[in-house]
């Protein structure tokens, strides 16, 4: 018999993955502002690590977490002190710092057994607070409140030290994260977190083991929210306990839920979407409409942000992935679907 | 031999007795059906067989396991898988992705790392699937996604997640509930069908009685909690305190 996957169309991949490597080159000829634009992407290929984890563990599982900017800033800190103050090369920190967050999760994980719901987002919400001030108590290794200097991300002897060597090694760890988390929900992982989300009944009847797939999802969502801190310390070069706010969690579950909750090309959707919003659109957008209303100052930037995201989720529930297919429908049945709306 | 063997189980839920002192037993490659009004117990003791419920007294024997001492996701391991009343499906997973997740215990994770780098891993996989829906014949929904699917294909995508997992016993909770004739008809079939080509031993609580009659080697019929006949459909439908408890004392009229 043959198998469900042989016929599928797979060469827009490699092209898209060539395009994403073309992208830096082709801004530079485009415009002069392109290196702040590679900034932006960076963050949004930092995000998108950190936001398919995310996505196995809110969308796949279920597991609400309001806390992975504490898993993003666990990340950042092991990596930075291992490499500056232990002295372990940087390509090592890559493995070890998020396997160490990982283990966090798996800590996490545990009340996780017990509540579902928004319990568990207010107690790993708790969990944010907590690491928080962890950090800063932890004055010697951390320099608490003041931030921490992190040296550049060294791999074989190169450097990278500017947005330009960053974005390839970003963009090569995004597409790497992209492509496992997508294997790991195809697989029989994937399907047992779906299970648990929609019927842990049929879960358990099924031979799932509740208790351990819900630790692992939280161990693998904080292996890659621990990889997207380790490149975020090195990236950036100085990290601070500010960075790693409440707000930052709740954006990564806006990102999550924007693109399509249990979608990992959704994930990757919403997270673009929001960083390019947050850092492109609405900064343009914001002179425009001070200029219009005739008004001056005031927080219109987060005025806006939070409109646009509440036209959004009202309109678009299923979020940019579900745009899209809705979209792919629409093309194919062209000519013959006059009454349907396009989106 | 695989046979299943209650003896005295006793289930309450504080002060409500469920199941007080049931004993039966399945013997193996046969149709065994419960049947009974609601709140006789017929679910509680399907959840006890299943883990999900904890009898307080009495004991649950399947070859040589004893099932009272398996956590509920073992239980699939000793050859038992089940069916629920409410369809409990996976809305958002393929109906085939549905499927395979019943074959959650046969798929190891060396053949799950082996499927993420190459491709013919995943169509060995999918074919463990394809099988059962072949079986089922409802070959042309594979790759629908499992929202917005009919009632039958909900419940016999239940059924094939039920036996891809390639049990000895499979418990059915009212597969019939809410069909008409003709898909209670093919109900049956395949229920025959699975017993007879597949040689699973099942277990079906069931409320269609023509049903029930036509299929079933041996009824159980419970009433609050306690076993009020068994035997074959004949002697069942005859029996004096079965046509008592259901249609009324007949010598007083």
């Amino acid at each position: 018999m043959k198998g469900r996957y042989e016929d599928e169309n797979l060469t827009w991949i490699p092209i898209l993955i060539v395009g994403i490597f073309l992208l830096p080159f082709v801004l530079k000829g485009l415009t002069y502002s392109y290196k702040y634009y590679l900034f932006v992407l960076n963050m949004a290929g930092i995000y998108i690590i950190l936001t398919v984890g995310l996505d196995l563990l809110s969308g796949y599982t279920g597991l609400i977490s309001l806390g992975h900017a504490a898993f993003l800033a666990i990340g950042s800190y092991t990596s930075a002190i291992l490499v500056d103050q232990v002295g372990i090369p940087f390509v090592f920190s890559l493995f070890i710092s998020p396997l160490i967050v990982g283990l966090f999760g798996f800590i996490i994980g545990f009340p996780a057994l017990r509540i579902t719901g928004m319990y568990l987002g207010l107690t790993t919400m708790g969990f944010g607070f907590i690491v928080k001030r962890l950090i800063i108590a932890f004055r010697e290794w951390t320099q608490g409140a003041g931030g921490l200097e992190v040296s550049f991300p060294i791999i074989f002897g190169y450097t990278f030290k500017s947005d330009w060597d960053n974005y390839f090694l970003i963009s090569a760890f995004a597409i790497l994260a992209v492509v496992v988390s997508r294997r790991i929900g195809k697989s029989k992982i994937g399907r047992a977190f779906m299970a648990i989300r929609d019927s842990e009944q049929a879960a358990e009847a099924s031979g799932v083991n509740l208790a351990k797939y819900k630790m692992l999802a939280f161990f693998i969502s904080g292996i890659f929210a621990g990889l997207a801190g380790v490149l975020f310390a090195h990236t950036s070069h100085f990290i601070s306990t500010d960075h790693f706010d409440i707000l930052l969690s709740i954006y990564f579950i806006i990102m999550v839920l924007v693109g399509g909750a249990s979608s990992i090309y959704g994930a990757v959707l919403g997270t673009l979407f929001i960083v390019l919003l947050d850092y492109l659109f609405v900064p343009e957008m914001k002179g425009w409409i001070q200029e219009f209303l005739n008004i001056e100052g005031g927080d219109i930037q987060s005025l806006l942000f939070g409109l646009i995201m509440f036209l959004f989720i009202i309109f678009q529930p299923t979020g940019l992935y579900g745009m899209w297919l809705k979209m792919r429908i629409y093309w194919k049945l062209f000519p013959f679907n006059p009454k349907k709306k396009f989106i | 031999m695989a046979d299943l063997c209650i003896n005295n189980i006793r289930m309450q839920f504080s002060g409500v007795v469920a199941l007080d002192d049931v004993s039966l037993s399945v013997k193996e490659s046969e149709i065994f059906s419960l049947i009974g009004s609601n709140g006789s117990g017929k679910s509680t003791l399907f959840n006890c067989i299943n883990g999900f419920n904890r009898p307080q007294k009495g004991s649950i024997l399947f070859g040589n396991d004893d099932l009272l001492k398996k956590k509920p996701h073992e239980i699939i391991r000793c050859g038992i898988s089940r069916t629920f009343q409410n369809v409990q499906n996976i809305p958002f997973m393929t109906v085939l992705d549905n499927i395979l997740l019943g074959a959650h215990h046969r798929i190891d994770p060396e053949s799950t790392v082996k499927r993420w780098l190459s491709q013919k891993q995943r169509a060995a996989e999918e074919v463990m699937g394809l099988e059962i829906l072949d079986f089922l014949g409802i070959v042309n929904y594979e790759q629908k996604y499992m929202a917005g699917q009919p009632y039958g294909i909900q419940k016999l995508t239940e059924i094939a997640r039920a036996l891809v997992g390639k049990p000895k016993l499979i418990l059915m909770d009212e597969p019939a509930a809410g069909m008409n004739d003709q898909e209670t008809y093919e109900i049956a079939k395949i229920i025959s069908e699975i017993r007879d080509e597949l040689g699973i031993t099942v277990l079906v609580v069931e409320h269609d009685m023509s049903l029930v009659m036509s299929i079933s080697d041996r009824v159980c019929v419970l009433d609050s909690g306690e076993v009020l006949a068994l035997g074959k459909p004949e002697q069942v439908k005859t029996h004096p305190d079965v046509i008592r408890a259901f249609l009324g004392d007949s010598a007083d009229a």
